[in-house]
């Protein structure tokens, strides 16, 4: 790039008021529709997560967590809990740990409706923003019937889960489930068989898996590139239940560009990541055994835990989410929290991604990363 | 055959339009009329002083301290007197699920907008009663 085309270049902020910007900000240095430069800003949504959670104990500090990314709650408060579960001894029901993958998954399908909506208006096509999200609305009654609460569900407690199935819930599941089991044809023609989308999304924020994994990305980022890099089946939690059944890490290998990936690939992979959440609810409900949901002395052990350190993970909607707790003796608060969001490592990204594409890309650009911005600024 | 096939068209457009214009809405009109919310909804909380044992449980769970406690104000033997603070709660439901003595249940109440900040501090006077049936006063009236 020669200096000479900088002379004539102009800096555009997009967002934080920009209505696809959800409250944050990239710096971008234009020439002509050209973007040279891209320079993300973090901080608009910091609210000390990890300070407020030095001062919660170990029941209350997942309610911070799912404040974090409502959209999938559960997934983001879990990583609290099996911290806390790693530092004291807790005996999970065999019911506790089916029920806590079941909701797994299924909030994962919520987060991924929710998602593609977001993705298709970002776009500007309107009714593919609004017809997953009415099919979403069945997951949170679903969510409703069982917790109380349609996105903050605080279901997860160390040693168990607060609220058991009732077969209402099962029915309002099965509907939810149903629902989108039915329209995944009619949506996967509406967006990858639409010539539309496909000449905005194809070709679209390339990358290849080398530099994913430079980056840092994780989740279906870095599964589109052909990496199955899964924490669900590479390192499956003991208190859950993703190694009681087999199904495979959904992958999406593109012939034409083996080892790499662009927007529609990461469409596709999200699509696939659906429909293996799905398998697993399924394989998994019949499973579901009688008993107990919580470990009757759970409530006693976790009210103050020895010394120790307790390092959670799970396999978010967006990529790998983790907490870190060190703990003092007798404590009843941690020491000290650290949250690794998914999302910080996508959004650093678009600083490589961006420079070489045309301004009316950048929504797609950003929006097939599926960045969160409470992720990344905590 | 263009002229009829066209009048066709048309008419099976004006049968949508007439259709729509006399079908009844898809969304509410709050706030006369509301869904139905579940009974485990976790909305504003109601506190039965016949049964509490001032044991302040609900104070200790709650992770955002928005529960005060007056243990001098008693109506009953052991009762005491609960301040929900609405501009602090979270609805997380660990109030309720701390109670041993099923003194703190939540109702399915959600819409506690106030106009003034003040009024959202509910005090024991509003925390015991229902000021309205939910269901009496979101009945389906315009269905």
């Amino acid at each position: 790039m020669s200096p000479d085309i900088l002379d004539e270049s102009s800096v555009i902020w997009f967002g934080p008021q920009h209505v696809s910007a959800h409250g944050w900000a990239a710096k971008l240095t234009i020439v002509g529709d050209y973007i040279v430069e891209c320079d993300p800003n973090a901080g608009y949504f910091h609210r000390s997560a990890e300070k407020c959670l030095e001062f919660r104990n170990f029941r209350q500090g997942s309610m911070i967590l799912e404040r974090i990314c409502m959209m999938e709650a559960f997934l983001a408060e879990y990583p609290y809990i099996a911290a806390v579960e790693k530092i004291v001894d807790l005996e999970i029901p065999e019911r506790a740990k089916i029920m806590r993958t079941i909701m797994m998954e299924f909030n994962r399908i919520h987060s991924l409706q929710f998602w593609w909506g977001q993705f298709a208006g970002e776009l500007g096509l309107f009714v593919m923003l609004l017809w997953p999200w009415v099919d979403r609305e069945y997951s949170l009654d679903a969510f409703e019937e069982l917790t109380g609460s349609r996105h903050t569900v605080s279901y997860a407690t160390p040693g168990g889960v607060k609220y058991d199935f009732t077969p209402k819930f099962l029915a309002k599941m099965e509907k939810a489930l149903t629902r989108v089991k039915d329209r995944m044809p009619v949506f996967e023609d509406m967006l990858s068989g639409s010539p539309t989308f496909r000449l905005r999304t194809e070709g679209v924020a390339h990358y290849t898996a080398k530099q994913a994994l430079k980056w840092g990305l994780s989740g279906p980022n870095i599964k589109a590139c052909g990496i199955p890099m899964d924490l669900r089946k590479d390192d499956p939690d003991p208190n859950l239940a993703y190694d009681m059944i087999d199904w495979e890490v959904p992958v999406i290998n593109n012939e034409e560009h083996p080892g790499e990936s662009d927007a529609f690939d990461r469409l596709l992979q999200r699509f696939k990541e659906i429909e293996t959440s799905l398998d697993i609810i399924d394989k998994l409900l019949p499973l579901l055994p009688e008993g107990p949901i919580i470990d009757p002395k759970a409530r006693s052990k976790a009210n103050r835990l020895p010394e120790g350190e307790g390092y959670g993970r799970v396999e978010g909607t967006r990529g790998i989410t983790t907490v870190w707790l060190k703990t003092m003796e007798k404590a009843q608060t941690p020491w000290r929290a650290k949250i690794r969001g998914p999302c910080f490592a996508s959004y650093y990204a678009l600083k490589h991604i961006v420079p070489g594409a045309r301004f009316a890309d950048f929504p797609a650009i950003f929006g097939s990363l599926d960045p969160y911005p409470g992720w990344w600024d905590r | 055959m263009g002229f009829v096939g066209n009048l066709g068209d048309i008419f099976k457009i004006l049968k949508h339009t007439f259709r729509q214009v006399f079908r009844r809405p898809f969304t509410y009109f709050y706030p006369f009329e509301d869904r139905e919310y579940p009974e485990t909804t976790r909305g504003r909380h109601i506190h039965i002083r016949e049964t509490c044992n001032a044991c302040a449980a609900c104070v200790r769970a709650c992770p955002v301290a928005a529960i005060r406690i007056d243990k001098e104000d008693k109506k009953f033997e052991k009762d005491c007197a609960l301040y929900f603070d609405y501009t602090r709660c979270l609805f997380c439901g660990d109030c309720v699920r701390a109670c041993r003595y099923d003194a703190l249940f939540h109702t399915p109440i959600v819409d506690i907008s106030e106009g003034d900040r003040e009024d959202l501090i509910y005090g024991p006077d509003k925390i015991t009663t229902l000021d309205r049936d939910p269901l009496e006063w979101r009945g389906r009236r315009f269905r």
